[in-house]
């Protein structure tokens, strides 16, 4: 009996193998199915403008940040007739002139940033609404981190 | 001859005026009035008497002025009223008004103060007279006139009169607080008396109005106005309605007036934020501050001298204060890690501002211009912003959240004796109190 167990061994692998490059081979020789849709008329589409997010009472750039800001100078140098404004925003915490301050602090740094990528500053005007308007109401650091930003917003 | 006619002639009157007038007070005794009271010795116990009144309009005016004149006294907190003993006034001979001052004193009075109401044509007439009642020395008589339209600020002349009496200091009477309300779904700006009466609107922009101030003699209100697309500082005239528009291309930050000519405000336009100086038609005056930090909320020692702002050019704001002539600027706050919204004393060398705590609370302190006598006002009530000096500097009015929804509170240069100034819909914020009263 346990001298039937190498032998059985020896001839089920080969055995699966076998059917299953069959079963390859079968999905290769299957037929085509039905005639696609025709495809959409070819689009590029550029990634657009995107808003950047600053640490709190921070105005300095981020990581991911200058990666948006790439993001939107390219937008910028393919939508050369369009102008952007940039607003400065804050979370709702600490005291409204100084949030006034430090969103046009935010909005100055993303603008400086893009100009040096390139794009011509008479293109882009800034504003802070500093806690005037945020995006996200509630009172979380998660809806606080949505609310520091800087807002592309084309003309 | 002249003289002597003259002399017969006011003889005459005074025996008219004592036959005509309906009732007059007429003091029983008369002492030395001592009237020196010492700092932080508690209440005045004052009896403020129903004022005396013939004719049924004459009855009305004088309710009217009872309750704008008790009121207003009890808004100072300088007095404790003590209501009128029964046998205060004896009238039994029908002509005088003989006041019963040991019955006074027995209440525990310091301070009498009665008087009449008459009518000529339609002028509303007041005789106040105040007593001290342990003396029973006569220490003010004064009448009062004008029209029904009047009655408030009739019942305020005397609160005025009688403050200064018996403290030296004139009081808040008169004075105005602008603040920013919501409650039309935008910020616009407001004004109301010092007691929260007659709310009016100043502003309809429909966009976001912010930190209203009115300029020391109440000619020009400056303010923040996101009409244009940006926040620009307006210098609006209140005689003259003429408005006029500051920094337009960048952004503008917490307006403070210097003097009725200047106020200070911050601006960017050549890029970076810094505070200056700018003339009530809107063009510049000077610049104050040069730092590449974030220097905002100028507000100026009584004399003009000296300014204290916020300022981030040591990391998170902390209060500072330069000297207008030298340039020299001092840190002021060291404790606290963020520290905004200074307002500096009218009547002397203490600076209101605010500390936004680690739990969260924001909370109002007061420290002397020198850095020192830090003390902590408000405590364990939320959010507690925008404090801003009563004109005699014995109040501070601003914005708490202690209930809920930011409301205006005005409270005791000290801290405590805090109560609601206002209840409108919607929330208030910014309140800044006139200097002019």
């Amino acid at each position: 009996m346990n001298a039937m167990k190498p032998l059985l061994r020896s001839l089920f692998i080969p055995t699966m193998l076998f059917l299953g490059a069959c079963g390859c081979c079968e999905k290769v020789v299957a037929p085509p199915p039905a005639a696609p849709p025709p495809p959409p008329a070819p689009v590029i589409v550029l990634p657009g403008l995107g808003d950047v997010f600053y640490d709190f009472d921070r105005s300095e750039l981020r990581e991911e940040a200058v990666v948006q800001l790439k993001t939107n100078a390219n937008w910028m140098a393919a939508n050369a007739a369009r102008n952007v404004i940039i607003e400065g925003h804050c979370d709702e915490r600490g005291t409204s002139e100084y949030n006034l301050a430090l969103g046009q602090r935010r909005a100055n740094s993303a603008r400086d940033y893009v100009i040096n990528l390139g794009v011509d500053a008479a293109r882009l005007k800034t504003v802070s609404y500093g806690e005037e308007k945020p995006f996200v109401l509630g009172h979380t650091e998660e809806a606080w981190a949505q609310n520091r930003r800087a807002h592309f917003v084309a003309e | 001859m002249i003289q002597f006619f003259r002399g017969a002639v006011s003889c005459v009157f005074l025996l008219l005026f004592c036959f005509v007038s309906p009732l007059h007070l007429v003091a029983a005794e008369g002492q030395e009035y001592i009237a020196i009271r010492k700092e932080g010795s508690g209440n005045i116990a004052l009896v403020l008497d129903k004022l005396d009144a013939k004719g049924r309009k004459e009855t009305n005016f004088a309710q009217s002025l009872d309750v704008t004149m008790r009121d207003g006294l009890d808004f100072t907190r300088l007095f404790s009223l003590i209501s009128p003993p029964l046998n205060v006034k004896d009238n039994s001979d029908r002509k005088n008004i003989v006041i019963n001052f040991p019955a006074l004193t027995s209440v525990g009075a310091e301070v009498y103060a009665g008087g009449v109401v008459t009518m000529k044509s339609d002028m509303i007439i007041l005789d106040m007279k105040v007593y001290e009642a342990a003396g029973s020395k006569l220490l003010m008589n004064k009448t009062y006139s004008g029209t029904e339209a009047d009655l408030r600020s009739i019942g305020h002349a005397f609160c005025a009169d009688i403050v200064q009496l018996l403290t030296g200091k004139r009081s808040v009477f008169g004075s105005r607080i602008v603040f920013v309300s919501n409650k039309t779904g935008f910020k616009e700006i407001y004004e109301c008396e010092f007691d929260g009466y007659g709310v009016k609107p100043l502003t309809n922009s429909r966009s976001i109005c912010m930190n209203p101030a009115l300029s020391p003699d109440g000619k020009h209100l400056a303010y923040i106005d996101f009409i244009s697309g940006r926040p620009t500082l307006y210098i609006r005239s209140l005689t003259g309605g003429r408005i006029a528009a500051v920094g337009k291309s960048a952004v503008s930050i917490d307006p403070g007036w210097r003097n009725n000519n200047e106020v200070a405000a911050t601006l960017s336009f050549d890029g970076n934020q810094e505070i200056y100086l700018v003339n009530t038609d809107g063009t510049l005056s000077r610049r104050v501050t040069n730092s590449k930090s974030i220097d905002i909320s100028p507000t100026f020692s009584p004399d003009g001298s000296k300014m204290a702002f916020v300022s981030s050019r040591n990391g998170l704001p902390q209060l500072f204060i330069q000297d207008l002539a030298s340039g020299q600027v001092k840190r002021l706050t060291f404790s606290g890690r963020y520290n905004t919204q200074p307002s500096w004393s009218p009547v002397g060398d203490k600076i209101v501002y605010t500390t936004w705590e680690k739990g969260g609370e924001i909370n109002i302190f007061t420290i002397n211009a020198d850095g020192s006598g830090l003390m902590q006002l408000t405590q364990k009530s939320g959010e507690n912003k925008s404090p801003s000096w009563s004109p005699d500097g014995e109040m501070i009015v601003f914005t708490s959240n202690c209930q809920g929804k930011e409301k205006l509170y005005v409270m005791s240069s000290k801290g405590g004796n805090e109560r609601l100034l206002l209840q409108v819909d919607g929330e208030q914020t910014q309140p800044s109190w006139s200097l002019f009263r």
